[in-house]
């Protein structure tokens, strides 16, 4: 078929073509260019993580991805289309979690299929199966019946992660989702995040991930490119294409590859990570 | 004025346990550190939540007993035994009872029509910009006139009977808890709905499963705030416009001079009204049992 000798890049599944971001403070009339020109192809099933300093405008961006705020200028596209509101197949997992205090644990996983459009077709019974799967895979099984303000903050967190893993997310945008957590939990979970996301599997049953992340060791080991951003206003300074093949294991942490792109990015951010603390 | 003074400590002392701290404040803090030393069976029950409660209104009867040997005049302040002898009385005969399901009922329908009215409109109020400026200012001109004020007119309007105290104890409710209302779904945390959002919630399943239940912390304190206040507006209310009630009670007896029966009605208003908050705040606990720890969660 002639199909598929010209066979072209496949369409990207997100695409943020000069993006900025400019908030005016309501009293004072005060503006803050947070993002500005913020050009980035997402490929369906591509992870990307993002790193940069602290505010420079990283949340903003997934925000914007999410639909919860609208961009200044530039336009945000999934699948062709123009993003023009939040919707369930894209996910969000907000860097202060955003649990409801008066669910349990339980009914925070659940939140999504019990009352959104995610579970609308779904039997109970499926639906309970799902939740459990969650909270199960995320280590709070015997936490459930626990309300957010009688956890800690690592478990607030995971709660968050089944939450909007449960709700089954075409594309995940994570605000430093494991940022909370020690660093052993961390390590175990970037390893199961990474089964979840289908790194095993095949590429075109892989979701969409957009993953912020201060931790660059992190974003090298779990990303296939990683953004790094620069701040004032916020934009990207670099695209680094993380060539470690899948899946990886822990002993990508002692491959000599891990070890130069983890010092290329840092080598990107060190001088404006010195300066923000100057 | 000496038979004024002692009339009005009991009345307000007692309907407002706690004062307004609110409900955010547990009241097993102040026992906590018993704990620590604890093993001892006395030390437990002195420092129970029970205990305390007594020893305060031991000390309290103590007082007013000094009080009333000081003063010596059992028309102006009789002593506790006395009241006593008088409420075992009018317990015999069943008028304590009969008198306080009467008010208790007139609080009943009051609190529930101003419900009914408050808070789905605080609701509105909250949501909508425009209603809100509509609104607003009649309340704010409103909500500073006392229910009291409004007595001569209802008396013109329902003449002497049980309509008029409902109708001012369903005023005097009605502003905190639309004013708590409001406030509460006001500061409702914006990226909660947020969340909501991203998971594909629907407007109206966002206002059942998000906006009320970010509200009803504030609409618990709102009704707490509702039921004291229009408890303690009964009483004028049935005083002057009323031919039956605890404040009607106590005019009567006021009338014939039995003073120590006055008093029985009074200690009865402050009793009500204190198991009542305890009953609110035990329910306040039940249905907005995260509300404790929003303090420390924010
Ligand atoms: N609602 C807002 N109004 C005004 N300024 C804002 C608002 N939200 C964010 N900003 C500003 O935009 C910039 C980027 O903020 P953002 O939260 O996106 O940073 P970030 O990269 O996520 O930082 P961090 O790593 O600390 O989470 C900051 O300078 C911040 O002050
Ligand atoms: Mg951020």
């Amino acid at each position: 078929m002639s199909v598929q000798m010209i066979q072209p890049k496949p369409a990207p599944k997100l695409r943020l073509k000069g993006i900025s971001k400019e908030f005016i403070a309501p009293r004072t009339g005060q503006r803050t260019l947070a993002v500005a020109d913020f050009n980035l192809d997402v490929q369906p099933g591509e992870f990307i993580c993002i790193v940069g300093p602290s505010g420079c405008g990283k949340s903003t961006v997934l925000n914007m991805i999410a639909g919860l705020e609208k961009s200044t200028s530039g336009s945000i596209e999934m699948d062709g289309k123009a993003i023009s509101a939040p919707g369930a197949e894209r996910g969000v997992m907000f860097q202060d979690y955003a649990l409801f205090p008066w669910k349990s644990v339980r009914d925070n996983v659940g939140f999504g299929l019990r009352h959104g459009t995610a579970g609308a077709g779904m039997a109970k019974a499926e639906r309970e199966d799902r939740i459990n799967h969650f909270v199960q895979l995320v280590g709070l099984k015997g936490a459930e019946s626990k309300y957010p303000h009688q956890l800690s903050g690592g478990m607030r967190q995971r709660v968050a992660l089944a939450r909007l893993l449960a709700n089954g997310p075409d594309v995940l945008l994570m605000d430093e989702p494991l940022g909370a957590l020690d660093a052993q939990t961390r390590l175990v979970l970037q390893v199961e995040l990474l089964r979840i996301w289908g790194e095993t599997g095949n590429k075109d049953d892989r979701k969409t991930v957009i993953f912020i992340t201060h931790g660059i060791d992190e974003a090298v080991f779990l990303a296939d490119r990683v953004v790094v951003m620069s701040s004032h206003p916020g934009r990207v300074s670099a695209v680094l294409d993380v060539d470690i093949p899948r899946p990886r294991t822990e002993e990508v942490r002692l491959d000599p590859r891990f070890a130069e792109l983890s010092e290329e990015i840092w080598s990107l951010i060190r001088d404006e990570a010195y300066r923000a603390i100057a | 004025m000496p038979a004024t003074m002692p009339k009005q400590r009991p009345l307000n002392a007692a309907v407002l346990p706690g004062g307004e701290r609110g409900a955010a404040v547990p009241p097993q803090a102040a026992t906590a550190p018993a704990a620590r030393y604890g093993a001892g069976l006395f030390l437990r029950v002195w420092r129970s939540r029970w205990f305390i409660a007594l020893r305060s209104f031991a000390i309290f009867v103590g007082l007013w007993a000094l009080l009333a040997a000081w003063v010596a005049s059992p028309l102006q302040l009789p002593s506790p035994a006395t009241v006593f002898d008088a409420m075992v009385g009018l317990a015999r005969k069943g008028e304590l009872l009969s008198q306080t399901l009467i008010s208790a009922s007139r609080l009943g329908v009051a609190l529930l029509v101003a419900a009914v009215i408050a808070v789905p409109l605080g609701f509105a109020m909250a949501l909508s910009r425009e209603l809100n400026a509509y609104l607003d200012p009649i309340v704010e001109l409103l909500r500073p006139i006392s229910g009291i004020a409004w007595i001569p007119l209802g008396l013109f309007i329902f003449g002497v009977g049980g309509t008029l105290p409902v109708f001012i104890m369903t005023y005097v409710a009605f502003f905190p808890l639309l004013l708590n209302t409001i406030d509460g779904v006001r500061d409702i945390d914006r990226k909660l709905l947020a969340a909501a959002k991203t998971m594909g919630v629907t407007r109206k399943a966002q206002l059942v499963h998000v906006v009320v239940p970010a509200a009803l912390p504030s609409v618990m304190v709102g009704f707490r705030i509702a039921f004291a206040s229009a408890w303690a507006a009964i009483i004028a209310a049935e005083l002057i416009g009323s031919p039956s009630g605890l404040g009607f009670s106590i005019e009567w007896y006021r009338q014939l001079l039995m003073s120590p029966k006055v008093f029985s009605f009074i200690v009865l208003i402050g009793v009500v009204g204190y198991l009542s908050d305890l009953v609110l705040r035990a329910l306040q606990r039940k249905l907005t049992p995260w509300a404790e720890g929003l303090g420390i969660d924010a």
